[in-house]
């Protein structure tokens, strides 16, 4: 039996993102994850790098994070985002209003937020409504799902991680209370094998809660989909974010030739179970219209269903997720009499690297490794090296 | 919304094992993507199946495979739309076989990083809009999806195993065409061999089959061009 | 420069028939593409063909008469037909590959192809229509 010091399972932006944190810090890691990396979750979001003003008035705690992890994401994953910001824009009165208090949330969160008149909103952005009232710029950019997080994970292997694809969790394997490693079987060659751990991190996003079960302890994870349109054409070359409370279709992100509406927002007991609402669908045309009114006759290139982690009682009643934080958490589940497993979940894309650093000091400071996190330096190696 | 019984053949290979097809039965609506029917399959029917996806929106280029013997994206194919009771989906050619419909892309990206490529591009959309303070240029990721297509489709490619491919040399033509900090000579050097752009035969099938408007086959005769005026000059002596 | 790996594939080996020839759900260029090397293939084996036959020569008079007699029935011409047919389609794409090359035409390949394949047979016609009337 192989004999590593820490199992990661799942293969989205948090478990690369943590591979990578460990392997700098010293430790033999193993990551596995059932299909291709980030074809769960990760891959899935509408490629927004938060400037985390969205979350600017309501979840400052989320706000701080996202605009931490941007600045840190910019620097050592250079090349990688389509780094043309963002602007808000106000189609109301009552978008209006809410500005006040949009532009002073930033400002709290350390969020650069420059409020627009609409002659200036509509120089940079010719494709916007005419019913544009004023806009505020903030520092978002796009990014592409899979590449960026490709690049945590090319970096883990090159510094010796060991990533598994299609290679899926079957048991957990304890001895008493303490968790000893996982049995796996390899789907390129349907073949079951043991892997030993010290400890095994759970950073399967919306599948944690699956993961969890399998061991007997609880997470409070509620997968949280949401309908995503691509759009053909490029109708801005900024992200286009409502002026107001998080809603439907507040978002358009523009990618390459496409243009990405998001999104619709409900809860759902299992992650592998989603749907694709055609009146969420036609929701996200008619809210993304209402600031770039092109968008209602662009031809559609893609509509998809994807499934946030976010963080809150599991079998509670059934709401659409908005209220839950967008924020993450580590839980050590010694708490509930398990040794060596953990787990880390919620939060966004663009936390990737801070989830990764707050699993990483739980990982460390259980196994005793007295090691400081060195991501927010490391300049990532490129996407390709992946493959290499 | 309309639901309708679909059947699925797909292409199965399990290492040390022989290749074969099984088929699936499968509910669909008019909204379900290929893709979707293949993770619904391994939800309920098989676990063992594997495929590469990742954006779902034809964005990422990893769930390139052969429907119906087309090359396409799984994720923006819809079933009911293809028409046929029998939807066969096989993985791409031209490309190692890992299992099942995952291919082994690291020959593909050996050849597309060579030249260097960078993946984002000036954006041509709205050139002369105002630029936020502290922008220099708008920029956009390069069409490119890397998806294999192409190269699956490529009659060349199906005997040549060392062939540079038509996704690798569009990225080349993208180098000379706009070169950014790479080297254009470079790129131009690195097609100038019967492996590259000479050894195409102009079947166009990459131009059909890409999903991202790059066009690869108008992209290798740019190549050619800029070879031949290249070698007229030296041999001329017009100097560079 | 760096190693590149080879696509060939242990699983499902290169089939040079299958590639080339196998134009179930392509386009336009795949059947030129198929044309092209069929008739490449043909040509090469006329030409040995061709050179088999005139080494009859050596074998005298008599020999060389008994061919000439069977290259005038019907069935021998429609094959010189075929032949010329090859000669043409090889060419005229060939032309079409060049110019493409050289970027005339690139984005029109289609109809470049079409505009040849009407000089072809055209051709064709004519030479058919000389075959049989001389």
């Amino acid at each position: 039996m192989s004999h590593f010091h820490v199992v990661i399972i799942g293969g989205g932006g948090t478990g690369g993102a943590l591979a990578h944190d460990l392997t700098l810090r010293g430790l033999k890691v193993t990551l596995v994850e059932r299909g291709e990396v980030t074809s769960g979750t990760t891959g899935r979001h509408h490629g927004l790098l938060h400037s985390g003003a969205r979350y600017a008035v309501k979840d400052k705690e989320s706000a701080i994070e996202c605009i931490e992890e941007n600045t840190i994401l910019r620097r050592i994953a250079p090349g990688t985002f389509e780094e043309n910001d963002g602007l808000f824009v106000a189609v109301t009165d009552e978008d209006v209003a809410y500005s006040h208090s949009f532009i002073e949330g930033c400002g709290d969160c350390g969020i650069p937020a420059q409020r627009l008149t609409k002659e200036e909103a509509l120089r940079l952005e010719p494709n916007l409504s005419e019913k544009t009232i004023m806009a505020v710029r903030i520092p978002d950019a796009t990014m592409d799902a899979m590449r960026m997080p490709l690049r945590f994970f090319a970096t883990a292997k090159k510094n010796g991680a060991s990533v598994k694809p299609y290679t899926e969790v079957r048991e957990i394997l304890r001895q008493g209370n303490t968790v000893t490693g996982v049995k796996v079987v390899d789907h390129t060659s349907e073949k079951s094998y043991e892997i030993g751990a010290d400890l095994v991190v759970n950073a399967a996003g919306p599948w944690c809660g699956k993961i969890a079960d399998m061991v007997g302890v609880e997470v409070p994870i509620r997968p949280s989909p949401g309908v995503m349109v691509a759009v053909r054409g490029r109708w801005c070359n900024m992200v286009i974010n409502r002026l107001n409370t998080s809603s439907d279709g507040d978002i358009v992100v523009p990618q390459r030739g496409l243009s990405v509406i998001g999104t619709s927002s409900w809860v759902v007991d299992d992650p592998d179970k989603l749907g694709l609402p055609s009146d969420h669908i036609q929701a996200m045309y008619d809210h993304g219209a209402l600031m770039l009114p092109a968008i209602k006759d662009a031809p559609m290139r893609a509509a998809w269903s994807a499934a946030r982690p976010l963080i809150g009682p599991r079998k509670a009643d059934a709401d659409t997720g908005r209220e839950l934080s967008r924020t993450f958490k580590c839980f050590d589940h010694i708490d509930e009499g398990v040794e060596g497993f953990v787990t880390i979940t919620g939060g966004k894309a663009t936390t990737l690297r801070g989830m990764a650093e707050a699993a990483a000091n739980v990982v460390c400071q259980k196994l005793g490794v007295d090691e400081p996190c060195r991501t927010r330096d490391v300049v990532l190696l490129p996407y390709t090296a992946y493959y290499a | 919304m309309a639901e309708r019984k679909v059947e699925l053949k797909v292409f199965r290979y399990k290492q040390g094992q022989t290749p074969h097809y099984d088929t699936y039965n499968v509910t669909v609506d008019e909204n379900t993507t290929v893709l979707v029917a293949l993770q619904d399959v391994r939800r309920d029917q098989d676990t063992s199946l594997i495929l590469r996806h990742s954006c779902h929106h034809a964005s990422c280029g990893t769930c390139g495979m052969r429907i119906n013997g087309q090359e396409q994206l799984a994720c923006v194919v819809k079933v009911l739309e293809l028409g046929t009771p029998t939807v066969v989906v096989e993985p791409l050619q031209n490309a190692p076989l890992i299992s099942d419909l995952v291919v082994d892309m690291a020959p593909f990206y050996d050849r597309y990083n060579t030249p260097e490529m960078p993946y984002i591009r000036a954006s041509e959309f709205w050139p002369k809009t105002d630029l936020p303070d502290g922008i220099a240029q708008y920029t956009r990721y390069e069409n490119c999806l890397e998806c294999g297509l192409c190269v699956s489709a490529c009659p060349v490619a199906g005997t040549d195993s060392e062939y540079l491919g038509p996704a690798a040399m569009a990225a080349a033509a993208r180098v000379v065409a706009e070169p950014r900090d790479s080297d254009p000579e470079f790129a131009l050097n690195w097609v100038d061999n019967e492996h590259g752009c000479w050894r195409c035969h102009v079947a166009y099938e990459c131009t059909e089959v890409c999903p991202s408007d790059v066009n690869p086959g108008e992209a290798i005769m740019s190549l050619r061009g800029a070879l031949t005026r290249r070698k007229f000059r030296r041999v001329f002596g017009l100097g560079k | 420069m760096q190693e590149i790996r080879t696509t060939h594939d242990a699983v499902r080996p290169k089939n040079p028939l299958r590639a080339w020839f196998d134009v179930r759900k392509r386009n336009l260029g795949s059947w030129a593409f198929a044309l092209n090397r069929l008739t490449g293939l043909a040509l090469t084996v006329y030409l040995f063909l061709h050179l088999a036959i005139l080494s009859k020569l050596l074998q005298g008079e008599s020999g060389w008469n008994e061919f000439l007699a069977l290259a005038r029935s019907p069935l021998f011409l429609l094959l010189d037909i075929i032949l010329i047919f090859g000669i043409l389609f090889h060419g005229l794409n060939g032309i079409r590959v060049a110019l493409v090359g050289m970027g005339v035409g690139a984005r029109q390949h289609r109809r470049l192809f079409w505009v040849l394949m009407v000089i072809g047979t055209l051709l064709l016609l004519v030479s058919a229509w000389k075959v049989f009337t001389i």
